[in-house]
């Protein structure tokens, strides 16, 4: 797990966090307003270039990383190609249908949900939780109280996962699995685990508590987290390479520049 | 004297519970003293420290009342739970957490950092540690030198030392000691032996919520011996006095064997623990001891073949190769009895997988009349207290009928009742020629139970002597070995 997961330090990990969260949910909604391949392709490799060369993580690690969402741009642009509605018909077979326009709105549908999932990896993996929160009660004036709620919440994630293993075995040798019902099962991990964090979850409250910590104070930072050159780089990488991209496809369309949504309808 | 904290006539109900946990109490506790409360669990100890410095009912909602309340301007609070102390991932930034409520200035932080964690003995090479990476022992000098960074006049400490290794304990309490020589500290805790001399006032608990004795420590133990073996409250000498009540049963069944040969158990692929060559008869009490971390836990999960193992592993000279071989031969308890509990009520929990007849039905009977929950049949097991969930969850491994009986730390944090209880349980399945392999912190155990003593240290069964039962020639060999 560790070693997936750890990768050098490069400038992406330098840019704020808030800037780095907004800039991305922005291009999350150009991402929805895309309705032309070759701008969506050009799109695509333009953060697929960042992902692969930016992000500081070994080629291994990224393919690693980005196969589950292979499968997704996978599944996403075949159900679209193989059954989608169109009129100009390639290839027709039982429930198969492949029209032109199914064509190209499957492998768009792909794209777009290609380049979701590479702009959600460029962000975990290169974003510190602590950094982020930080980073949003500095910039964003993210209440103290959420912040360090979801820090410690995080904190708590592997110790469950620990402690969901020590179930397992210990329900094990209580002869468990004899009696296999799925329902049941959950039922079972469910209320240990549940009791469990939630004793945790009050506990460390109480104990944040304890350690004078007042949502409504003011209070100083230990990480001071502000904006460097980086941000500007990282702001004009996607301003420049993304307008290039929409010039390009436009003057030297390589595939069918065709409107994907169905505004005939 | 001035009093720095105190309360009078408090009156407190958990919501939901028909009795009250404090009836018209008072107390008041003077500036510059070491004091210590004691009483069985669930007697209102760790509450009254809440109560005293302001989480009741201001954090923790629980409807209170009292006449007059004196709460200190300074105080900080050592909890129970290593794990549950903290909210950040890294040794700094915990401790960062604490100066930015104070508000200090960014630039002042990192020296404060490193001159708290030196304070509490906590050398690290690089202060950005993760939290997880330290051992129980050094997370509770981590929470002390997050409330010396408070600058605190009074400390509660509640039950420090309850997760914590011998060696861990002693380090705690040599840390506290050093630096709160001046302040007030109000302790509660069960493992008193290492902090008797340091404690000046000892206030004792009834089960009931009210004050039993108030005074200095050889007053109240001359003078409440008697109450404290009532109670069940620990007291210095509480092993000597204990008179283990002959058992008799010697019709011996069925002789079991347990033979181990070049025997490892992996974790991530890592060997955790390695037996080169190990023989275990009918009628033996194995304790295995060691510090935390050293692969006692593995040796049991290993023998279970919960984790993966290799080399040779005979019962009975069936070899042992699968999960499934163990069915019935092996049962193991683990240190938390909630995770073994299936299902809702204690009369289920006893009958779980045993067939269902007029027998059992009488055989349940007795158990539960044996365990004092004969009233408590039909309730859910978590709701039990912590002695009743301890002793129910070892009653429902001997219904099993192992072979050989696998415990993890049973009596931990228990009292002096249950304790002795629960070791004479398992001394009776122990005649009964059932193989006892028991992981204990506790060398009273290893001396007056134990037939054998095995000691893990960095996942090797380093030391396996016999003992003698119940004999003092050893005890001064054991010493060596345990301190």
């Amino acid at each position: 797990m560790n070693s997936l997961f750890s990768g050098k330090y490069t400038w992406l990990h330098s840019i704020n966090p808030s800037l780095k969260l907004l800039t991305i949910l922005g291009l999350f909604i150009l991402a929805i307003n895309i309705h032309y391949l070759n701008f969506m392709v050009g799109f695509s490799c333009v953060i697929l270039t960042l992902f692969i060369f930016g992000t500081g993580y070994s080629y291994k690690q990224l393919l690693l990383l980005s196969l589950p969402f292979l499968f997704v741009f996978l599944s996403t642009s075949s159900s679209m190609i193989l059954f989608g509605k169109g009129e100009t018909i390639l290839f027709k077979w039982a429930y198969i249908q492949i029209s032109e326009e199914s064509l190209i709105r499957g492998i768009h549908l792909g794209f777009r949900a290609l380049s979701f999932a590479i702009l959600g990896l460029i962000f975990a993996l290169t974003t510190k939780p602590v950094m982020l929160f930080y980073s949003l009660m500095q910039q964003l004036k993210l209440p103290p109280k959420f912040a360090y709620s979801f820090m410690a919440a995080i904190r708590l994630i592997p110790i469950m996962i620990e402690e969901y293993q020590i179930i397992i075995n210990a329900q094990r040798v209580r002869g468990i699995e004899q009696k296999n019902h799925l329902l049941k099962k959950i039922e079972r991990l469910a209320i240990p685990l549940l009791s469990q964090s939630i004793r945790r979850a009050y506990r460390i409250a109480v104990s944040m508590e304890a350690k004078r910590f007042q949502s409504n104070r003011k209070r100083t930072f230990y990480y001071e987290v502000g904006f460097s050159r980086n941000d500007l780089i990282f702001l004009c990488y996607f301003f420049v390479l993304i307008g290039l991209a929409y010039l390009l496809s436009n003057h030297y369309p390589f595939l069918p520049n065709t409107d994907v949504r169905y505004l005939s309808d | 004297m001035t009093s720095v904290t105190s309360v009078r006539n408090l009156r407190l109900k958990f919501p939901g519970e028909s009795k009250m946990l404090f009836r018209d109490m008072s107390l008041s506790i003077n500036r510059g003293e070491k004091v210590l409360l004691l009483g069985t669990s669930g007697c209102g100890k760790s509450t009254l420290l809440q109560v005293l410095s302001g989480l009741v009912p201001r954090t923790i909602d629980i409807p209170m009342k009292c006449d007059d309340i004196q709460i200190p301007d300074q105080w900080g609070f050592v909890f129970q739970d290593p794990d549950t102390q903290f909210c950040m991932p890294y040794v700094d930034e915990e401790l960062a957490f604490v100066l930015e409520n104070l508000e200090v200035p960014r630039e002042e932080m990192s020296s404060k950092i490193c001159s708290l964690l030196k304070e509490v003995g906590l050398e690290l090479e690089n202060i950005h540690t993760p939290i997880q990476h330290l051992s129980g022992g050094m997370k509770q000098r981590l929470a002390i030198a997050s409330v010396l960074a408070l600058k605190p006049d009074v400390i509660f400490l509640d039950e420090p030392t309850a997760f914590i290794d011998e060696k861990g304990t002693e380090q705690i309490w040599e840390t506290v000691k050093r630096i709160w020589k001046d302040k007030t500290l109000i302790i509660v805790e069960h493992k008193i032996e290492k902090i008797l001399d340091f404690a000046d006032r000892l206030i004792v608990f009834t089960p009931d919520g009210e004050i039993l004795a108030d005074g200095n420590t050889s007053m109240v133990f001359t003078h409440y011996k008697e109450k404290f073996k009532e109670f069940g409250i620990w007291y210095p000498g509480a092993w000597d006095d204990y008179k283990r009540e002959p058992i008799m049963n010697n019709k011996k069944e069925l002789p079991n064997t347990m033979k181990l040969q070049i025997f490892k158990g992996y974790r991530n692929k890592e060997v955790k623990i390695v037996v080169d060559h190990l023989v275990v008869h009918s009628g033996e009490w194995v304790t295995i001891m060691g510090e935390n971390g050293a692969g006692k836990s593995s040796l049991l999960l290993a023998l279970m073949q919960l984790i993966k193992t290799s080399g040779d592993y005979f019962i009975n000279d069936v070899p042992i190769r699968k999960t499934k071989d163990i069915s019935g031969l092996l049962y193991l308890v683990f240190q938390n009895p909630e995770y073994q509990f299936l299902t809702n009520s204690v009369h289920d929990e006893i009958i779980y997988g045993l067939k269902n007849d007029q027998e059992i039905e009488s055989d349940v009977k007795e158990i539960l009349s044996s365990l004092e929950l004969t009233s408590k049949k039909e309730q859910h097991p978590y709701q039990l207290s912590v002695g009743q969930k301890r002793r129910l969850s070892v009653a429902t491994a001997f219904l099993q009928k192992p072979n050989i009986l696998l415990l993890d730390e049973p009596t931990f944090g228990q009292d002096s009742l249950n304790t002795f209880k629960i070791l004479e349980m398992i001394e009776q399945e122990r005649q009964k020629g059932t193989i006892i392999l028991m992981v204990t912190h506790d060398h009273h155990i290893t001396e007056r139970f134990a037939t054998r003593l095995w000691e893990v240290q960095n996942g090797r069964i380093v030391t396996d002597l016999q003992l003698n039962k119940g004999g003092n020639v050893q005890r001064g060999i054991l010493h060596e070995f345990i301190i």
